[in-house]
């Protein structure tokens, strides 16, 4: 049976100052897929998040969640997703369980602070202030409090920038575990190992549209089909392989 | 009883950033040590006034028992601050120039001594003045026969038959302390409700904390609301700290109603809060909320009777100043404080604060940004 779409969007349009950034894009996401948007800098990729995220107005189209209209009742969509910022910050001189309240306490629920700190091996942390984190640990701590009430929709901007390939390896397990919940995540990445391996389906976006969306295997038959050769190295390892058997696939923080 | 979900997410917010003012050593600082500075400073200027009201030299060159007896009336003068043979007369000079002394007195050799073919000492008192210290010389001149007069009377023994005696009659006029400390509460009103929210929100938009809160259901009114209950919260803590101080160490004397004053406080505080809210909220960064809230807070500061009396002022700037949102608060205050006004009396403040409060929140909640 075809899982149904959660996330639909028709010709989404955002201008900023008249000119397109986001210009007349299509796709839909299934209900517990991981979808990537893959693109150069200025491609539009964060903006259309911004737009399905209820931060910025859509100047044309549509976008809906889960059959409601992200424009219409911004309210409801608020309910339905989760938001993980390029770079989470927190005020300081707050307790990380006192993070967790705060956010559940935005969408007025009440949670066990714990059991959503020990989701992402902070549990021992509950007492710290959150300047006390690294920053694969405040990456941690911004995905579970975008998770306190249940959302149906993820959404991540290139949540993996700026980390070690410890702490990327265990968000990409993180992922995966939130996509086993059956949470749909729609996520933001530079890296292409990354899409390749978490995401489901791709769309590439280039100046505002949208130039291929299809899972990564079927876009590299495709370019292969297309005569596309490259050098060929067989190797077996590569230096990040290396580099993880140097060091260990444990965390550091 | 269980609080309705959006009452919940207040009271949550309330509680935390409550918290959090008290881990933060600096907030402490600025929101409850620096207006104890600004009490101390004002208190040691103002404060205790000891009734002085002419600081003199005496210069003694006399050995006269009746020098000697009219020395020790001159002490006895609650309002004359006396140096006795500390300096010379130039020196004395000197220090009037300065203003450091109003008026020198010299008692000459011969004063008091019994001249050949009296039966009475006799002498003459000079009093030096500078044409600054005029008023002084002719006033300590009028003291200085007051207690010449008694002398002579006790040497003569003849009776008066007009006399002048002063009694003081109102018990509760307020000292210059009682005044400045309204002002001083105002002031640091100023900082809780205004100086808070625009150093504080710009840089939570900076790191995109506002962005963040604002994917969730999160209202502008639950951020407003929760953020006004720990300002009244921590602005009362700061403002009994104030009271306890200028009670017991400068002999402030509270005439009205705690809990009037304490009611009155809070709805100052919610009402400059709307400033703070309004600037803060609007503003990006702190390059757009630093100018803009110094065009508004110094009027406030200068105009409203934080530091000086507004009848000292200019009629029109009365006028302006009597239009200003922090006038009623201070008024009010002053009112409650030395003259035990009950919240009834205070309709004309309490109604401009009401209409400030409309305006400044009608703003602050058109003007809110989330980034």
């Amino acid at each position: 049976m075809m899982k149904q779409s959660i996330v639909v969007v028709k010709n989404l349009r955002k201008l900023y100052d008249g000119k397109p950034a986001v210009d007349g894009i299509s796709f839909e996401v299934k209900e517990g897929e991981i979808f990537g948007i893959l693109g150069p800098n200025g491609a539009g990729k964060t903006t259309t998040l911004e737009c399905l995220e209820t931060l910025r107005a859509i100047d044309g189209g549509s976008a809906t969640i889960a059959g409601i209209d992200v424009e219409k009742d911004p309210q409801a969509i608020k309910r339905l997703i989760g938001v993980q910022p390029q770079s989470p910050a927190f005020q300081d001189k707050t307790k990380l369980k006192e993070v967790i309240e705060l956010f559940a306490a935005a969408y007025g629920e009440k949670v066990d602070a714990m059991k959503f700190l020990d989701d992402v091996e902070l549990g021992e942390k509950a007492n710290a202030y959150v300047e006390q984190l690294s920053g694969g640990q405040k990456q941690r701590l911004s995905i579970t409090t975008a998770l306190v009430h249940g959302p149906k929709v993820f959404f991540l901007d290139e949540p993996t920038t700026g980390l070690d390939p410890q702490a990327r390896r265990h968000l990409w397990e993180l992922i995966e575990d939130i996509r086993k919940k059956g949470v749909s995540v729609i996520m933001t990445t530079h890296y292409m190992d990354e899409a390749e391996i978490l995401c489901d389906r791709i769309a590439v976006m280039d100046a505002g549209k949208i130039v291929a969306l299809d899972t990564p295997k079927n876009l590299i038959k495709n370019l292969l089909k297309k005569g596309f050769t490259k050098e060929q190295h067989v190797e077996q390892a590569n230096l990040e392989d290396v580099f993880i058997d140097l060091t260990g696939k444990a965390l550091r923080d | 009883m269980q609080l309705p979900r959006s009452l919940y997410t207040v009271a949550v917010f309330t509680k935390i950033s409550s918290r959090r003012f008290f881990r933060d050593r600096l907030s402490i600082f600025f929101g409850i040590l620096f207006p104890l500075i600004f009490l101390f400073v004002f208190g040691g200027i103002f404060g205790k006034s000891s009734g002085t009201s002419f600081h003199l030299a005496l210069i003694n060159d006399s050995k006269s028992p009746v020098a000697t007896q009219f020395v020790e009336s001159l002490k006895k003068q609650k309002s004359l601050k006396i140096d006795v043979n500390q300096y010379s007369l130039d020196d004395a000079t000197q220090k009037m120039v300065r203003s450091q002394l109003d008026a020198a007195v010299v008692l000459p050799k011969d004063f008091g001594n019994v001249v050949d073919g009296q039966q009475l000492p006799t002498g003459q008192a000079k009093v030096y003045y500078t044409q600054n210290n005029a008023q002084a010389g002719q006033t300590l001149s009028a003291i200085l026969g007051g207690v010449f007069q008694s002398m002579n009377r006790a040497l003569t023994g003849a009776a008066e038959p007009f006399t002048v005696k002063g009694e003081q009659v109102n018990k509760n006029s307020l000292t210059q302390f009682d005044y400045t400390f309204a002002g001083l509460l105002g002031f640091s009103l100023l900082g809780i409700g205004i100086f808070g929210p625009i150093n504080v929100f710009p840089e939570l938009k900076k790191q995109g904390i506002l962005r963040r809160l604002s994917t969730t259901p999160l209202r502008v009114w639950q951020y407003f609301t929760s953020t006004a209950i720990s300002q009244c919260f921590i602005g009362l803590i700061s403002i009994a700290i104030m009271f306890g101080v200028a009670a017991t160490v400068f002999d402030l004397k509270v005439m009205g109603n705690v809990f009037v004053l304490a009611a009155f406080i809070i709805f100052g505080i919610v009402q400059i809060l709307g400033i703070g809210l309004a600037i803060g909220g609007w503003a990006k960064n702190e390059r757009q909320a630093a100018p803009l809230s110094n065009i508004i807070v110094f009027p406030m500061m200068f105009l409203s009777g934080t530091f000086f009396p507004r009848f000292l002022m200019p009629q029109f700037l009365q006028t302006i100043s009597n239009y200003l949102p922090l006038t009623p608060v201070i008024d009010g205050i002053r009112y409650i404080v030395n003259e035990g006004y009950t919240l009834g009396q205070l309709g004309p403040q309490l109604l401009l604060m009401a209409a400030w409060t409309i305006v400044v929140y009608f703003v602050a909640f058109r003007l809110f940004r989330w980034e």
